[in-house]
């Protein structure tokens, strides 16, 4: 293990972390329920890391990304269900995350927010096309950091840490009327999706075959994995802790992301506000791409077509193509006018249902010793991951209901 | 399975159905809330040199919208928590948080006797 | 596994990806030929390549959405073509002299070859 590979490895997933939808409900989470969710962000945590490590590792072994694999496990027809569904999924993620991104530019600079979505995508095209794999992960996921300024802006208010640790505990807050319940039960639902979004498992284990991980990089993934995602996830609790210190007593529930970026405001002035627009800017935009390219990677990968980064645009040419028409349809969805809210929100309903059909296939390779070898899954990633499939199944089937009775979270 | 699943959905739909009235617009209620609660933690904020001018007219703007969006929705525009919504839009943008607030305490009082009714 | 090797199921053919004498990916085993009568035991004659092998694996209302987006072209790879089968279909020659960069090419027409690092 190189250690500045590993460092600038854990640094960029720290960085990539969040993105709009984890923005939105870790915000609404903190205001509306206190420090009670912060639980259920830390079990999907543990569930992301589990499915991730899962993908680097196929990729490390097999040499071979998900989806070649999981057509051949799964066959064409239920694999062309998976694609369709996945495809849908994350094409509402990345229109969500560049409308994000345009969002955030309005804030820092007041130029008009559907220039600015133009104006983004034209930069993610240029960004994907110049830049080589590596450079892009990293130029987006490291400038992702500034969202640290979320984590200092808790220590600076002085939050009851107790309570904060409190909320590690599963847990349901007493006292809820029904319609209370299912709201809370809707977030933990939202809360999973957004952690747990199909679009991390197949850029990371995409990523992982671009970057040519091979059995050397086993413990590089799964330092990567661990680190990486456990210190991004505390961002993500730390925007919901700062929600229930500053936004809850307020009565306000975030209602535009924008208002996330308060939490840094209130204790360091101006310089908080620019350096927390400036995280969401990066972080989201990493995850505009990342959504597009793991859809690209994933029509790619099903038919059989060259793919990646590693080689240069014309080495892959349906690759290419298909990730700016991805990129230019995500923008097609942002220039109809609906709000970025909204498509969060779908983005969240549609990836949740999602989800079983996406770590199915992951939790079946892994644990077969004809692809894997001596790496095949042990018994603690067995029974977690298992453990876990259950979860989002029941996740799955509850969440339109909920979204529902709920008004998508909205009581 | 399909025959047990339909009713079901059909259930969770007709539940979420909520028609007219009160009930109906207790969502809405919350959002002008919340919207007047950020908007007043903004001005505030802002009074004090922690925001940009950039980032607060963008805000003004946006919430501006949610919260007219969030009028138009009421089915009835003419109760008491349609005139306080009312009474929110028309407030200027820089409007003294104390005033913003006042109107959502109003709000969060009927918000609360809904919630418990 | 080689080509004239026993293989215990079809299914284990299915779906593989192509590699080619470079090492390409060059599509994915849609469906395969296979040549013998009932009671005998079956020789593999060819691997298929393109949406138009997928008729047998996909009902005909899907079919004809496969036809309108992608067409219904079938390449058609003799087993003599295979160098070894694992966890992919390796092949002797290069995408292109077995007719399976058809699409590829028409692609990189309109790829510019300049600006990236």
């Amino acid at each position: 293990m190189n250690p500045l590979e590993l460092t600038l490895g854990i640094m960029t997933a720290v960085g990539g972390f969040v993105d709009i939808s984890e923005l939105v409900f870790a915000a609404k989470a903190g205001s509306t329920f206190g420090y009670a969710l912060i639980w259920v962000f830390a079990f999907s945590t543990v569930g992301i890391i589990v499915f991730s490590e899962m993908s680097g590792r196929v990729a490390a072994v097999a040499k071979q990304p998900v989806f070649n694999l999981m057509r051949h496990r799964l066959g064409l027809k239920l694999g062309l269900v998976t694609l369709a569904a996945s495809m849908i999924a994350n094409l509402i993620t990345c229109a969500a995350e560049i409308g994000g991104v345009a969002l955030v530019l309005n804030y820092l600079s007041g130029a008009p927010y559907l220039l600015m979505a133009v104006a983004m995508t034209a930069v993610f095209i240029l960004s994907i096309w110049v830049l080589p794999f590596k450079w892009i992960e990293r130029t987006y996921g490291l400038l992702g950091l500034f969202m640290i300024v979320f984590a200092a802006a808790l220590v600076a208010i002085h939050p009851p840490w107790g309570k904060i640790a409190g909320g590690l505990i599963p847990q349901v807050p007493p006292g809820l009327s029904r319609k209370e319940l299912l709201n809370f039960a809707y977030f933990a639902v939202a809360i999973i999706s957004a952690v747990m979004f199909p679009y991390e498992v197949y850029f990371y284990s995409s990523g992982g075959i671009e970057e040519e991980w091979s059995l050397k990089d086993i413990m590089t993934n799964r330092v990567t994995a661990v680190l990486g995602m456990g210190l991004g996830s505390l961002l993500a609790i730390a925007i919901l802790s700062n929600s229930a210190q500053q936004f809850g007593p307020a009565n306000v529930d975030p209602a535009i992301p924008g208002t996330a970026a308060l939490e840094a405001a209130i204790p360091f002035g101006k310089w908080g506000l620019i350096l927390a627009l400036l995280g969401m800017l990066f972080a989201i935009a990493g995850a505009a791409i990342e959504t597009c390219m793991a859809n690209a990677y994933s029509i790619a990968q099903f038919f059989g077509w060259a793919w990646g980064r590693h080689k240069k645009p014309w080495e892959a040419p349906r690759f290419t193509i298909t990730w700016i028409v991805l990129l230019l349809l995500g923008l097609g969805i942002v220039l109809t006018g609906v709000d970025v809210m909204t498509l969060v929100e779908f983005a969240i309903l549609f990836s949740i249902l999602v989800l079983p059909l996406t770590y199915l296939p992951l939790l079946l390779l892994s644990g077969d010793r004809k692809y894997m070898g001596e790496q095949v899954n042990g018994p603690v990633t067995r029974i977690l991951g298992w453990a876990y499939f259950a979860v989002i199944t029941v996740a799955a089937l509850a969440a339109l209901p909920l979204y529902l009775l709920t008004s998508g979270g909205n009581g | 399975m399909a025959r047990k699943l339909l009713p079901l959905l059909l259930f969770s739909i007709a539940g979420c159905s909520q028609g007219s009235g009160p009930e109906a617009d207790l969502q809405y209620i919350k959002q002008a809330r919340s919207i007047g609660a950020e908007w007043a933690l903004i001005n505030e904020q802002a009074s004090r040199g922690s925001l940009t001018p950039t980032y607060v007219a963008a805000m003004h703007r946006w919430l501006r919208d949610n919260l007219q969006t969030t009028s138009a929705s009421l089915t009835q525009p003419e109760s008491r928590y349609g005139q306080e919504i009312q009474a929110l839009v028309a407030q200027p943008d820089d409007a003294a948080p104390g005033q913003l607030r006042a109107h959502v305490e109003q709000l969060k009082q009927i918000e609360d006797s809904l919630e418990s009714a | 596994m080689t080509p004239d090797g026993p293989i215990k199921l079809v299914s284990e053919l299915l779906d593989l990806p192509l590699l080619d004498s470079n090492g390409r990916f060059c599509g994915i085993v849609d469906d395969v030929e296979l040549d013998g009568e009932p009671g005998k035991s079956l020789k593999l004659k060819a691997l298929l390549v393109g949406p138009g092998a997928y008729s047998g694996r996909l009902p005909g209302w899907s079919m004809r959405l496969v036809k309108w987006i992608a067409g219904d072209r079938i390449t058609r790879i003799p087993m003599a073509e295979i160098r070894t089968i694992g966890s992919a279909a390796y092949l002797k020659q290069t995408a292109a002299d077995l007719g399976l960069d058809k699409s590829e090419s028409a692609a990189r027409r309109w790829i510019p070859k300049r600006g990236a690092l």
